[in-house]
């Protein structure tokens, strides 16, 4: 890295622990981590290896145990738990492994929830286009049931999209999906990236997911070990296979 | 299976606390008024054998041929002469043979003053009889001073005395028929063996002076003490046969037995009204034990799909739930018997502080325990059904499924059977209200609970449009929180209706209750429309005495006085109540609903609509029997309202039938121009002398008191139906408990993508709200549709105008909206602060 770059997120000594004397586990070991704006982090790692804990912590869904993280410019581990959601609905996206949408609303009013929620005003072309490269034009009255899996994660990430958020976060977005709904779902979040200069952090431990991605952070034991650029799937999976995955 | 059963009610018990707490509650209502009855009639029982069992045989009036219900406190008649004393008293066995005499009267406490307030003026009764001086005769010990020695000269119970503010040596006065009387108090005697007397005063005074009251020296009863070794019932026998006709003989104990039993099936009828308020309850509670088991029924989709994947059977699963059912409802009974003992051991305690000791010793009946436990199962396992069924059609495929949504049945059925019930419901009250069944109250209350479940069943189909309609206009209002909410109730349209109907129960018979006692009211209005007479008069003893009367009408001002007095009378052979009126003044001063007026009665008797309904008409002859004479009556005209009387004729021939008939009502009309207000002070300074408890009142203060007393009835049938109103509330922040739980994902991912605390509880609290409103306003309608029902089916009482009760149907509406709110607090905490992390957490 030769310019310097802004940070959408990141996270300085962060440790966290759950559960408390003999029983404690330390799913966070002190970490320090960058996520760029208008990259696509992923960020890998085996069962075990803390990479969840980091995106809530860094989503400001769960609380550091100690340490620092920053959204932007705003230190959220310092922050009420109110003006955290404030934070999130605001500033943040995303799109989950599965149970992503509001069973009870229809795709559309799913999409526009966030901005619903805060409150703003849709802003027409902007949805049209995300629905337009999305392929959810025919989907938009339908409800959750009656669509399928892929639909449903391509919704879920029209969602994230929508309020165009600092940063996106994703968790294990195509785990769900068949290989080529999956692989469809990635090029689409690499397209946002690469086309609108969206920022996404994604955990997954897919090394076919992970090649979608400009960079890719690897975890064990709550520590970061090792980084890849440009990465490919072979790439990765030879970097898992050593780290004893 | 049992084993599993109890394990899974063990393992998520919180799911089943409400449910418990509202069989309980139902319970605890019936198990409460079954202890309290119960001791109430040991008190009673205890009373009577105080009062009969001294005395070996009483020779009394035969129970009244004439049909009249019994008073067991009431002074009655005089039939025996002197004559009958002396000729009993030869019997062989018989010891003596003593007179005994009621008066009828009220011993007045020292410091009385006139109030015209009949509230106040009632008090507890006093029972004033003549002193035999033997305690067997007299059920009364002479425990300080002396009897009653001469005419001026009175006893009262040791309790009274103080009560009153009376000392040896006072005097005493008592308001009779024939003015105050006084005299001076030269003993204290105890009843029975603790003086037990229910708050009443025991008054005893001497035979000549009880004579001189009551203006007559005959005696309503004799007191018969066998000689020693004698039997009792053997002299009973022997003195039945010297007696006159209608009157018989019984020992001591058999009329406290009797007695025992009147009063038993007295209590009977309370039980009966409070098992049906628990019904209520219950038939509430009900609709929470559906919903509780139809949601834990589809939670558990995925165990249920496991279970059969391995070999369980339908049956068995099916016989699981209701094993469930079963514990949850034998652990709630017996929680309701206990805190409904509890609950009367401790109302009992409150009313004896009160008010004396009335209950016997407070103890457990059986009928508590077996009605709580039949009512409790019962109750729970005929809710369990249909879903027990539902989830014995789970297919083992079920468990495989990606998520445990419950799959969207068409409402179809669910309408048809709804629509067909209310239907149903609504042909059976018509019937029963205007088709003059002979029990028409069992079509109307049947028809009233098939209404019900009907309308339950198509508020499903009614709550979808509606939750639609409200979508747009909560959207507004609360933005997303409304819609939210909105889809939440929509989404489970049977759920939905299943909770706000609970709620609709209780309202409906709120409203129902209030439509019917404004309507009263309206009744009460017109009715004083059409009056002349300036004041009421009432007696809080009953009867209003002659000598009253004659002093009202000897005072300036006064125009006339018209009175209303009250018979029974034999028409072939049935008893038939009798109303005697003056027909020259009576409508001059009240607007009779009759055809024609009174003054058109030409020595005749006019008829009811009961009268009318039973073949009687104009022209008929009335060959009536009553105790002094018989007359035949040709009918002239219809009294149009019926419950008053059935028959009414002139004072002529009402004195001609039942010789002196106590006077009920009587009405004052003043001289044109003299001052109402002034008058009634003059009246009722003139009445202080000798008539103190008699209460004068306009035509504007009875009407209030109507209203008040109307009040009252919708106050003490509203508090009875505070259990099953809360119990509908308990069933609301029941079923939004476990939708919650249900949606943990959804508010979780909500959370996560940036809503608030704060949304998340408005958004179940909207949704609580809708549904509470939802089930009053649906409640009100049924409510006053089934008043206006009722007021038209009393037609014959009076009841022309159906009043809407706009005023409480606000504030019913006001209230459930608060009422949701309060029932979501719980839910919508627990939502609130669900942990993100755990509600978006995978299984895998």
């Amino acid at each position: 890295m030769t310019t310097t770059v802004t940070l959408a997120a990141s996270m300085r000594g962060g440790t966290k622990d759950y559960g408390h004397g003999d029983a404690a586990v330390r799913a966070l070991d002190g970490i320090d981590v960058d996520i760029a704006t208008a990259e696509f982090t992923a960020i890998m790692g085996p069962s075990g290896s803390g990479k969840s804990t980091l995106l809530h912590t860094l989503a400001g869904l769960d609380r550091l145990t100690a340490g620092q993280s920053w959204i932007g410019e705003t230190e959220i581990s310092a922050l009420s738990e109110d003006k955290i959601t404030q934070v999130r609905r605001d500033k943040i996206g995303f799109v989950f492994q599965a149970f992503n949408l509001i069973p009870s609303l229809s795709a559309k009013e799913n999409i526009t929830l966030p901005l619903d929620i805060s409150g703003r005003d849709i802003d027409p072309a902007w949805f049209d286009e995300i629905i337009g490269i999305l392929g959810l034009g025919d989907r938009l009255t339908h409800l959750p049931a009656e669509l399928s899996g892929g639909q449903q994660q391509r919704v879920a990430v029209a969602r994230a999209l929508v309020a165009r958020p600092e940063l996106i976060f994703a968790d294990e977005p195509s785990g769900n999906l068949d290989s080529r709904s999956g692989a469809e779902l990635l090029g689409f979040m690499r397209r946002a990236v690469k086309e609108f200069g969206q920022t996404i952090a994604m955990v997954t431990h897919d090394p076919t997911a992970a090649s979608y991605s400009d960079r890719v952070l690897f975890l064990a034991d709550g520590r970061i070990v090792d980084e890849m650029r440009e990465p490919t799937a072979d790439a990765v999976l030879d970097r898992m296979k050593q780290m004893g995955h | 299976m049992f084993r599993l059963a109890v394990k899974s009610v063990k393992h998520n018990p919180k799911r089943l606390v409400l449910t418990a707490v509202a069989v309980a509650l139902g319970v605890a209502l019936a198990a409460a008024t079954f202890t309290l009855t119960n001791a109430l009639s040991g008190g009673f029982s205890k009373l009577f054998d105080e009062i009969y069992a001294g005395t070996d045989v009483i020779v009394e009036e035969a129970p009244d041929e004439l049909g009249d219900s019994e008073d067991p406190f009431a002074a009655t008649d005089a039939i025996f002469a002197h004559g009958d004393v002396d000729d009993v008293a030869a019997v062989d066995g018989v010891a003596s043979a003593w007179g005994g005499r009621q008066v009828s009267g009220t011993v007045l406490a020292a410091d009385f003053e006139p109030s015209n307030d009949v509230m106040a003026a009632g008090g507890a009764p006093s029972q004033i009889f003549n002193w035999a001086g033997d305690p067997r005769v007299d059920q009364a010990t002479l425990i300080e001073g002396e009897g009653p020695a001469s005419d001026d000269e009175i006893v009262l119970d040791v309790d009274a005395a103080p009560r009153l503010g009376y000392a040896l040596g006072d005097t005493v006065s008592i308001s009779t028929d024939i003015g105050v009387e006084e005299f001076t108090l030269v003993g204290l005697v105890r009843f029975g063996e603790s003086n037990s007397l229910q708050g009443a005063t025991l008054a005893y005074m001497t035979d000549a002076r009880s004579a001189a009251i009551n203006g007559d020296d005959g005696y309503d009863q004799i007191s018969v003490i066998v000689e020693d070794g004698a039997d009792a019932s053997a002299v009973a026998e022997a003195i039945d046969e010297i007696l006159p006709e209608g009157t018989r003989a019984i020992t001591g104990e058999d009329k406290a037995a009797e007695q025992t039993a009147q009063f038993d099936e007295i209590l009977q009828y309370i039980d009966i009204f409070a098992i049906a308020f628990a019904l209520i309850a219950l038939f509430v509670g009900a609709y929470i034990i559906v919903n509780t088991f139809r949601i834990i029924v589809t939670q558990r989709t995925r165990e249920f799909g496991l279970l059969r994947a391995i070999g369980v059977s339908g049956r068995q699963l099916r016989t699981m739930i209701l094993l469930e059912a079963l514990v949850v409802a034998v652990v709630s009974a017996t929680i309701g018997i206990v805190v409904g003992y509890l609950g009367a051991l401790g109302l009992s305690v409150v009313v004896e502080a009160l008010s004396g000791e009335i209950f016997g010793t407070v103890t457990l009946p059986i009928d508590a325990v077996v009605w709580g436990y039949v009512l409790g199962a019962l109750v729970t396992i005929v809710a369990a059904i249909m879903p027990a069924i539902h989830a014995s059609t789970i297919s083992p495929m079920e468990a495989l499924r990606e998520s445990a949504t419950e799959s969207k049945k068409p409402l179809r059925l669910r309408n048809i059977v709804g629509g067909a019930l209310t239907l149903l419901g609504v042909v059976a009250i018509v019937v029963g209200l205007y088709m003059g069944i002979e029990k028409p109250y069992i079509p109307v209350g049947a028809g009233a609970m098939i209404l019900i479940i009907g309308v339950t069943l198509l508020a499903a189909q009614v709550l979808v449009p509606l939750a639609y309609a409200l979508k747009a206009m909560l959207t507004r209002i609360f933005r997303v929180d409304g819609k939210l909410a909105a889809n939440n109730i929509h989404r489970e349209p049977r759920r939905s209706a299943n909770t706000a109907a609970a709620l609709m129960i209780g309202v409906m018979l709120l409203a129902l209750v209030a439509t019917f006692t404004e309507s009263m009211k309206s009744l009460v209005t017109e009715q004083f429309q059409g009056n002349n007479a300036d004041f009421f008069v009432f007696s809080a003893q009953g009867a209003i005495p002659e000598g009253a009367l004659e002093v009202i009408e000897g005072e300036d001002g006064v125009a006339y006085v018209t009175s209303t007095g009250l018979g029974t009378v034999l028409l072939d052979g049935e008893a038939t109540a009798v109303g005697v009126i003056d027909p020259d003044t009576a409508e001059l001063a009240f607007d009779y609903n009759n055809e024609p007026d009174f003054d058109q009665m030409d020595g005749g008797a006019f008829i009811d609509p009961s009268m009318v309904d039973a073949g009687f008409e104009v022209g008929d002859e009335l060959m009536l029997e009553g105790a002094e004479g018989t007359a035949t009556l040709t009918v002239t005209g219809r009294y149009l309202n019926e419950g008053d009387a059935q028959v009414w004729v002139d004072e002529e021939t009402g004195h001609a039938l039942l010789g002196d008939y106590p006077i009920v009502q009587s009405m004052v009309v003043l001289d044109d121009g003299v001052d109402p207000e002034a008058a009634q002070d003059q009246l009722l300074d003139a009445l202080a002398v000798d008539y103190p408890l008699l209460v004068l009142q306009s035509p504007g203060e009875f009407e209030q008191l109507a209203n008040q007393f109307i009040d009252l009835l919708l106050g003490v049938i509203s508090a009875m139906l505070g259990a099953a109103l809360i119990i509908a509330l308990l069933g609301v922040a029941n079923t939004l408990l476990l939708s919650v739980t249900e949606r943990t994902r959804e508010i979780g991912l909500l959370r996560a993508v940036g809503v608030r605390r704060r949304s998340i509880r408005r958004m179940i609290r909207i949704e609580s709200m809708v549904m509470a409103v939802f089930g009053t306003v649906l409640g009100m309608i049924l409510g006053v549709g089934l008043g206006a029902a009722l007021v038209r089916a009393l037609e014959d009482f009076g009841f022309t105008t159906i009043t809407v009760p706009w005023a409480w149907l606000a504030l019913y509406t006001i209230a459930a909206a608060i009422a949701g709110v309060v029932a979501a607090w719980w839910p919508a905490h627990r939502a609130a602060k669900m942990d993100i992390l755990e509600a978006i957490a995978f299984d895998g």
